[in-house]
């Protein structure tokens, strides 16, 4: 963009004319195709445009990522896509992060992500922690094996809102119930909310041991994940 | 006859390529023993990392020792499998699942013990079912559930089984069951009725539970098929190309390890090439993709002369529908027709997670259908028949020559379950459809088929067993 182009809009602006101003409308346009470099370069001259860091996340940044959801399911766009574009909305965030704190700001939630413990598969709840990540969300993967132990612990000191589970084999399931025991002998089962998901996990087996959501897919994981927290 | 994805310049440049990435990317081990065996054998171990690098002339030596066939033995001797290059394909169920589609019902439910015996009980009766591999009643205990599966097996059929194990402990204990229904230790090796599958997680890592399984399949003489599934596009590279590449080298880090521990072990190469669906994240095994992958693995353990098994009968279908016949019939044809020695995964819908009685029964006429597309036909002077040509001469008729009478019975199929008469004799008989003729036929091998029983004192040998074994894990 020129300069002449950015004094025009900044003009613009300060006169309340230009409701959705170029910068923000080229970001979201990178964002989408997952330029990384670029949309944080706009993010710092949006800024330096006198656009707040509020309106830069919500109008740029989110918004972004809401074209690309919903292109996401409706099947135009495939993961690794929606993962560059991920990439591309937190390479702004990062910019935009030690403001947003400052101002009291909004953030998406916090998000606890562990494969229950004797289970070692991974693959599944890597996709789902990646796709939070590309809705916003800030998680916290803990990896596979985690205990309940670790699950609560973390759920406490890193002041996670949301536990997601996983688990592959019928024999490592009932851990999730366990963990949520824990959750509830700890005393924070009412702070914290309880989403599961994998392949041997049914919805009514959610519904038995007490979780708040069950995901079938990643997709639903980050609709889900949204409806818990926000 | 054979299916050739790649030509032999590339299926040596893929062996290259493997060995390379062996030598420099490596492999991850953290077993100890294993550890300690590739490092003796010269292979470059990094202590903090556990990322093994195998050098290109270790691995070229290992490949010599694998057999070139061995034979998958059953309890009752007519049922062994011999596994043999270019020779006739063998069948198995999918193992693993832990849900089912009720028989009566048809409803989506977890898999109970009562459904896992007659679901062995069914695989016993079914001829184009050669041997079995355990599936998992939900309401059994978990500690124990593989040894207790085992159990039920050896109750329900004499024919070869296959196994699945939870940990290196649990594995050693049915190795000793084994040896009990052989008869000892020499006659397990000799026509081991057991054989294992283990996989290492893909890309590249070694599980300890997958090393304890090369190296006590190694000292049992148990068959070991090294099960090597990237999932394209997310564990394993977007490109088939990459993706036949790293199963590969898998398979090549798995040869390694059990040669180097035991020379001679035998293996079994078993590719399973999943994709993810880049919509939805979900990892699919009926995809023309995974045929075309797995078709190009047959071609790379013929290069290395080891017995190959593949997916034949696999779909990602919800039911035994049109989706999953489609599914099913592709692969299991183009595995067969790529050589496959074993043809893997009978009565399973959706990936992995469900059986169904009567996908059993149609997998069964599947397989015996492939089978019979394999043999061809003989040409020579009688089934030419010359004659009877002469004899007919223009405008006559075969059906009463006594060519016709010489040759009826074996030149053909014969099916239990295409429809193949009139609509009037359809209707008469309830104008059942094709699963509802599979679920009858279900119905009539439960009501009437009788399991060859063990001998009482193997038994009681093998209840002693596992009684002890369960009361050593809980400890």
């Amino acid at each position: 963009m020129r300069r002449d182009e950015v004094a025009k809009i900044t003009e613009n602006r300060k006169r309340g004319e230009g409701m959705m101003p170029n910068i923000l409308e080229q970001m979201q346009k990178d964002l989408y195709s997952g330029k990384v470099e670029e949309v944080k370069k706009e993010v710092k001259r949006a800024l330096e445009e006198g656009l707040s860091a509020q309106e830069i996340l919500n109008q740029g940044l989110l918004a972004g990522m809401e074209k690309v959801g919903k292109d996401f399911k409706a099947g135009d766009l495939f993961i690794p896509e929606v993962l560059m574009c991920a990439k591309a909305m937190h390479a702004g965030l990062d910019v935009l992060r030690p403001l947003l704190a400052g101002s009291g700001a909004t953030m998406m939630g916090k998000i606890a992500m562990g494969t229950v413990a004797g289970d070692l598969h991974d693959i599944g709840k890597n996709l789902v922690s990646m796709m939070l990540v590309g809705a916003g969300f800030e998680v916290i993967d803990l990896g596979v094996n985690v205990t309940p132990e670790k699950f609560v612990e973390t759920a406490i000191s890193k002041g996670a809102q949301l536990i997601g589970m996983s688990a592959l084999l019928t024999t490592t399931m009932p851990a999730m119930k366990t963990t949520i025991e824990a959750l509830i002998k700890a005393g924070v089962r009412d702070r914290v909310k309880v989403l599961v998901g994998g392949a041997p996990v049914t919805a009514n087996f959610a519904d038995s041991i007490g979780a708040d959501a069950y995901a079938p897919d990643a997709v639903s994981a980050v609709d889900m994940a949204r409806e818990l927290i926000m | 006859m054979w299916i050739n994805v790649l030509s032999k310049a590339e299926i040596e440049e893929i062996h290259e390529r493997s060995l390379e990435v062996l030598e420099k990317t490596g492999i991850q081990v953290d077993h100890e023993k294993g550890l300690k065996v590739l490092k003796k054998a010269g292979a470059k171990v990094n202590n903090k990392t556990k990322r093994v690098r195998i050098p290109k002339k270790l691995v070229e030596r290992c490949l010599r020792t694998v057999p070139e066939k061995f034979t998958l033995g059953a309890r009752n001797a007519e049922k062994d499998c011999p596994l043999v290059r270019g020779g006739r394909p063998y069948s198995r169920n999918g193992g693993g699942a832990d849900y089912t589609l009720d028989l009566e019902t048809g409803k989506f439910r977890p898999l109970m013990l009562a459904d896992v015996r007659s679901y062995f009980k069914l695989m016993d009766g079914l001829d184009g079912i050669s041997f079995v591999a355990p599936v998992f009643g939900q309401d059994m205990p978990v500690l124990g559930r593989d040894i207790l599966m085992l159990r039920e097996a050896f109750a329900h059929t004499d024919k070869h089984i296959h196994l699945r194990a939870y940990s290196g402990k649990t594995l050693e204990y049915m190795f000793k069951m084994a040896e009990i229904v052989a008869g000892g230790k020499e006659e397990l090796k000799k026509r081991p009725v057991v054989s294992l599958l283990e996989a290492p997680i893909s890309p590249l890592k070694f599980l300890d539970v997958t090393v304890d399984a090369l190296l006590l399949c190694g000292e049992y003489g148990i068959p070991l098929d090294v099960c090597v599934m990237p999932g394209s596009g997310s564990t394993g590279p977007m490109t088939m190309a990459g993706n036949v590449l790293l199963f590969n080298t898998e398979f090549l880090g798995g040869v390694v390890i059990s040669q180097l521990a035991h020379p001679g072990a035998p293996l079994q190469y078993a590719p399973r090439p999943m994709i993810m669906d880049m919509r939805t994240g979900f990892s699919l095994v009926g995809s023309i993709e995974g045929g075309i992958m797995a078709a190009a693995g047959a071609q790379m353990a013929h290069y290395y002369d080891v017995p190959v098994s593949l997916h034949g009968p696999w779909t990602d279908s919800m039911l035994h529908d049109g989706q999953s016949t489609f599914e099913r019939t592709y692969l299991t044809f183009m595995a067969a027709f790529a050589g496959a020695n074993v043809l893997v995964g009978a009565g399973m819908i959706q990936e992995s997670l469900v059986i169904s009685h009567e996908q059993l029964v149609i997998d069964d006429e599947l397989h015996r259908t492939v089978v019979r597309a394999l043999e061809g036909f003989e040409v020579n002077e009688e089934r030419l028949g010359m004659e009877a040509i002469a004899r007919v001469g223009p405008g006559g008729n075969f059906l009463a020559d006594p060519h016709t009478l010489r040759f009826l019975r074996g030149e053909r199929f014969l099916t239990h379950l295409l429809y193949r008469n009139s609509r009037e004799a359809w209707e008469g008989s309830g104008s059942k459809d094709f699963e509802e003729r599979a679920r009858d036929r279900a119905r009539t091998i439960l009501r009437e088929h009788q399991p060859n029983p063990l001998p009482g004192d193997v038994s009681k040998a093998l209840d002693e067993l596992v009684g002890n074994a369960l009361g050593q894990l809980q400890k």
